[in-house]
C-alpha cells in the first residue's frame, strides 16, 4: 500500500470519527443556550390557566356583597347554622322582596322552580327530576341556593315552618341522592313563608317541575327556588 | 481480448458497488442525523416540531405530535440510559456513527485499492450486517409495539437493507475476481519463467566461445560498413549531393538491454490498470484494527455525549405540589394496585393524545410496577368544563363519565378510549351526544349510567378538587407523592425524573 493513500485512509477515519461527536455536541450545544435564554426570559412567558370556580357576568360587586352577606348569614360562609329564616333574610339582605328576587333573574337557565301541592312538603317524581337535573347542571358555579316559600293562604307560622319543610326536602334528597362531602358548605337554604320576596308572575316562564300546568301566584309560590349561582366569593 | 475485457469490467463493477454502498451509508447517516438533531433539541425543554419525510430534514418539522415520528421518538425505544441522563443518548447517534463508519470503510476500501479483496469486503459486509439485524429489530418495534410508521426511520431501515446487500454482492463479486485473478496470475507465472529460461539462454550462448568470435566479426563487418559508408558520404559531398544517412546495426547485448526496459515499462503499466493483481489480502492485523476503530466511532460520540448532558436535576420536583391532596369527595379513580407505597396521580382527559402518549410511554415504564396510581379525570369539553370557552376535545365529558361509571373496570374504558380519541372527538363534533353513544353501544352495563345527574356530579367534584388544588388547565399532569412533575419531563425526561422521585419517596419514608 502506498504511504499516500494509507494518509488520506487515516484522514478519512479521523474525520468519520469526528463528525457525529462534533455535530451531537453542537446540537446539545444549540439547546442548552436555548434553555438559558428560556430560563431567563420566564417571567415574560404567559402564565398558564389555573382551575377556578366560575364568575358569570352577572356576578356584580353589588351581589356579590348581598350574596357575601346573605351566604354568612346562613352559615355557608363561617361556618355556623344552616339556613335563613324570613326576618333574617330580608335583614341580611336590606333590599325589598321585588329586589331580592331580581337579583336571581340572571339565573334563569341556571335554575328551576320546584311546585308542592298545597300543605304540603313533599317532593314527587318531577320534583326529584327537576332538582337532579338542575343540581347536576352545576358546571363550576360555587353555591347552590334553595329558596322556598308557600303562598299566603295559612298563617305566617304555619306558612314559615311549610316553607322550611319544603327547603329542607330539597336538601335532604340533594344528600341522599349525591353523597357530596362539601354539600354543607355549597348549599343554601332561605324559607321564607309568605313574608318576603314571593314571586311574582314572570317567574312562570322558569322550567318548573309542574310543567306546563296552571301557573298563578299562589301555585308558583308555593314552591322551592332552587338555582346554582356562578359566582366566586 | 475477452478475458481481458471481463477482467476490466469485473474490476470496474467492484468500483461501482463500492460508490453505491459509500452513498447508501450517506443516506442512514443524513436520516440519522436529521434523527438526532430532532432529539437533541428537546434538550431545552421546549416543545418542537420533528421532521417526518423520506428526504431528510427537507419538510417542515411536525408540531402536532401526530407524527410516526414524533410517537416513536418519544417511545421508550429511542434511546436507551434513561435513568441518569435526562432524555437517554438517542439511540440515532451510534446509529450516525455506524453509517459514517460505513462510510469510511467504503471510501478506505477504494483509496486503498482494495476493492477485490475478499476479506475486506467480506468484513465490509460483516459490519452492514450491525445497522441491518438492528433495523430489523427496530423495525418490529415501531410496527407492532408502537404501531407508528416513523418516516426517517424507515430511510434507515431502507439504507440499511440497501446496504447490506449492496456489501453482499459486492463480497461475492471481490471472490469470483479474486478467483480469476488467480489464474491470470498463473499465466504471468508462466510468462516470467518463460522470459527466465530465455535469458539463460542468451547468457549461455553469449559465454559460449563462437558467440564472441562472431561478435567480433560482425563488430569489424560493422566499422567496415562505416567506413564505406564515410566514404560514400564524402563522395555525395563531392558531388554536390546530401549526406546518406548513417546506418548502424545494434549489437546483441544492447538488444538485450532494450528488450528488458520494454519488459519493465510493461510490468508497471500492467501493476497501474485496473485489471492489474492486487496487493496481498487484507491482513488479520488489519481487520482487527479496522474492528477496533469501529468500536472507537460508536463509543466516542456516545461518551461525549453523556459527558456533555445536561444536569436536570434543579427541575426535579420543582413545579409544586398539591395543595390539599386528601380526596373526601372520592374523586380520584385508582388503576390497578393500590398497595405500593409510591402514589401516582395523573390528571388527564381520556380525549388528549398527549395523555394517550404519557400513558403509553408510562406503561412501559419499571415504575408503573412501583406505584399505585389514581387518575383525576379532567376532560377538556367545555360541555361540563366551564374553564374553557371552546372544546379542545369534544365528548370527553360523556368518556369520563363512563370511565367513572365503570368503577373497578375503569382502565378498560380508558383504554378503549385512548384507542379510539380521534374517531370519538369527529363523532362528537358531527353530531352531539355521539360520545355518548358511542360508550353506551361499547359498554351497555353502563348505559343508564352514563350521563345520569349522579355521574354528572361526580365528575363536577373531580373538576372542584382541581380548583381546590389549583391545577393548571391541562393535561397530562403527573404528580409523585403529590409533587408535580414538570409538563417537560413527561415524555424524554419521564424516566429521569421519575426514579428520582420515586427514590426519594422511598428514602424519605
Amino acid at each position: 500500500m502506498k504511504p499516500a493513500a494509507m494518509v488520506v485512509a487515516g484522514l478519512l477515519v479521523l474525520a468519520g470519527l469526528l463528525t457525529p461527536t462534533i455535530l451531537a455536541s453542537r446540537w446539545q450545544g444549540a439547546a442548552a443556550t436555548r434553555l438559558e435564554r428560556a430560563e431567563a426570559e420566564v417571567e415574560d412567558r404567559p402564565a398558564v390557566a389555573v382551575a377556578s370556580m366560575t364568575n358569570a357576568e352577572y356576578c356584580t360587586q353589588e351581589l356579590r356583597t348581598i350574596l357575601r352577606r346573605v351566604l354568612t348569614s346562613c352559615g355557608l360562609i363561617g361556618g355556623g347554622g344552616r339556613g335563613c329564616q324570613p326576618v333574617e333574610a330580608r335583614s341580611v339582605a336590606t333590599m325589598s322582596g321585588d329586589d331580592f328576587n331580581a337579583l336571581f333573574l340572571p339565573m334563569r337557565e341556571r335554575g328551576g322552580i320546584v311546585q308542592f301541592a298545597q300543605g304540603e312538603a313533599l317532593l314527587e317524581q318531577s320534583d326529584l327530576e327537576l332538582v337532579d337535573r338542575v343540581f347536576a347542571d352545576r358546571q363550576l358555579a360555587s353555591y347552590f341556593f334553595v329558596v322556598s316559600r308557600a303562598s299566603p293562604e295559612g298563617n305566617v307560622d304555619t306558612n314559615r315552618d311549610l316553607s322550611r319543610q319544603r327547603a329542607e326536602a330539597v336538601m335532604e334528597h340533594l344528600r341522599s341522592e349525591f353523597h357530596d362531602p362539601e354539600l354543607d358548605r355549597q348549599v343554601g337554604l332561605l324559607w321564607l313563608g309568605e313574608e318576603f320576596a314571593q314571586l311574582d308572575p314572570s317567574f312562570c316562564e322558569w322550567s318548573r317541575s309542574d310543567g306546563e300546568g296552571a301557573c298563578d301566584p299562589n301555585t308558583l309560590n308555593r314552591s322551592a327556588f332552587i338555582a346554582w349561582i356562578d359566582c366566586e366569593l | 481480448m475477452v478475458q481481458a475485457f471481463l477482467r476490466y469490467a469485473g474490476a470496474m463493477l467492484t468500483r461501482i458497488l463500492h460508490v453505491l454502498l459509500a452513498l447508501a451509508a450517506v443516506a442512514g447517516f443524513l436520516f440519522s442525523a436529521v434523527s438526532t438533531s430532532d432529539f437533541t433539541a428537546h434538550l431545552d425543554r421546549q416543545v418542537h416540531g420533528i421532521h417526518c419525510s423520506f428526504v431528510p430534514g427537507a419538510d417542515t418539522p411536525d408540531v402536532s405530535g401526530s407524527s410516526g415520528c414524533h410517537a416513536t421518538l418519544m417511545s421508550p425505544y429511542s434511546s436507551v440510559m434513561r435513568d441518569t441522563v435526562w432524555g437517554g443518548i438517542p439511540v440515532s447517534l451510534p446509529s450516525m456513527a455506524v453509517f459514517a463508519y460505513l462510510l469510511v470503510c467504503a471510501l478506505a476500501i477504494l483509496v486503498l485499492r482494495k476493492p477485490d479483496d475478499p476479506r475486506a469486503t467480506g468484513y465490509q459486509w460483516l459490519a452492514w450486517t450491525l445497522p441491518f439485524l438492528t433495523s430489523c429489530v427496530f423495525g418490529y418495534l415501531s410496527l407492532h409495539e408502537l404501531d407508528a410508521a416513523c418516516k426517517l426511520c424507515i430511510g434507515i431501515y431502507t439504507a440499511s437493507t440497501v446496504g447490506f446487500l449492496l456489501a453482499g454482492v459486492t463480497f461475492f463479486a471481490a471472490r469470483v475476481a479474486a478467483s480469476s485473478r488467480i489464474t491470470l496470475g498463473d499465466d504471468l507465472d508462466d510468462l516470467g519463467s518463460a522470459e527466465t529460461a530465455l535469458d539463460e539462454r542468451v547468457v549461455d550462448a553469449r559465454t559460449a566461445r563462437a558467440l564472441p568470435e562472431a561478435e567480433t566479426q560482425l563488430e569489424r563487418s560493422e566499422i567496415a560498413a562505416d567506413q564505406t559508408i564515410d566514404e560514400t558520404s564524402k563522395a555525395d559531398i563531392e558531388l554536390d549531393e546530401p549526406p546518406r544517412r548513417k546506418v548502424r546495426l545494434a549489437t546483441a547485448s544492447e538488444m538485450d538491454r532494450r528488450i528488458r526496459s520494454v519488459n519493465a515499462g510493461n510490468r508497471r503499466r500492467r501493476e497501474e490498470s485496473p485489471t492489474s493483481a492486487p496487493d496481498a489480502p487484507t491482513g488479520f492485523g488489519v481487520l482487527a484494527l479496522a474492528f477496533v476503530a469501529g468500536l472507537a466511532f460508536v463509543i466516542v460520540p456516545v461518551v461525549a455525549y453523556a459527558a456533555q448532558a445536561p444536569d436536570f436535576e434543579r427541575f426535579v420536583g420543582a413545579c409544586g405540589t398539591l395543595a390539599h391532596p386528601e380526596d373526601e369527595g372520592h374523586v380520584l379513580v385508582p388503576l390497578g394496585s393500590q398497595t405500593r407505597e409510591v402514589t401516582m396521580l395523573e390528571v388527564l382527559d381520556p380525549l388528549c393524545p398527549s395523555c394517550r402518549g404519557f400513558e403509553r410511554r408510562f406503561s412501559q415504564h419499571p415504575a408503573a410496577e412501583q406505584v399505585s396510581r389514581r387518575v383525576l379525570l379532567f376532560p377538556l369539553d367545555a360541555e361540563c368544563n366551564r374553564m374553557l370557552t371552546t372544546s379542545l376535545h369534544p365528548g370527553a365529558c360523556a368518556i369520563s363519565e363512563a370511565v367513572l361509571c365503570a368503577e373497578e373496570d375503569a382502565d378498560e374504558v380508558l383504554a378503549w378510549a385512548f384507542d379510539h380519541q380521534e374517531e370519538i372527538r369527529e363523532a362528537e363534533t358531527a353530531s352531539a351526544g355521539a360520545a355518548r353513544r358511542m360508550a353506551s353501544e361499547r359498554f351497555p352495563s353502563l348505559r343508564s349510567c352514563i350521563g345520569s345527574a349522579n355521574v354528572r356530579a361526580e365528575l363536577n367534584r373531580s373538576l372542584r378538587w382541581a380548583v381546590a388544588n389549583q391545577l393548571p388547565v391541562l393535561t397530562p399532569q403527573v404528580y409523585v407523592n403529590e409533587t408535580r412533575i414538570c409538563d417537560e419531563d413527561t415524555d424524554l425526561g419521564l424516566d429521569y425524573v421519575l426514579t428520582r422521585l420515586t427514590s426519594r419517596a422511598g428514602g424519605a419514608r
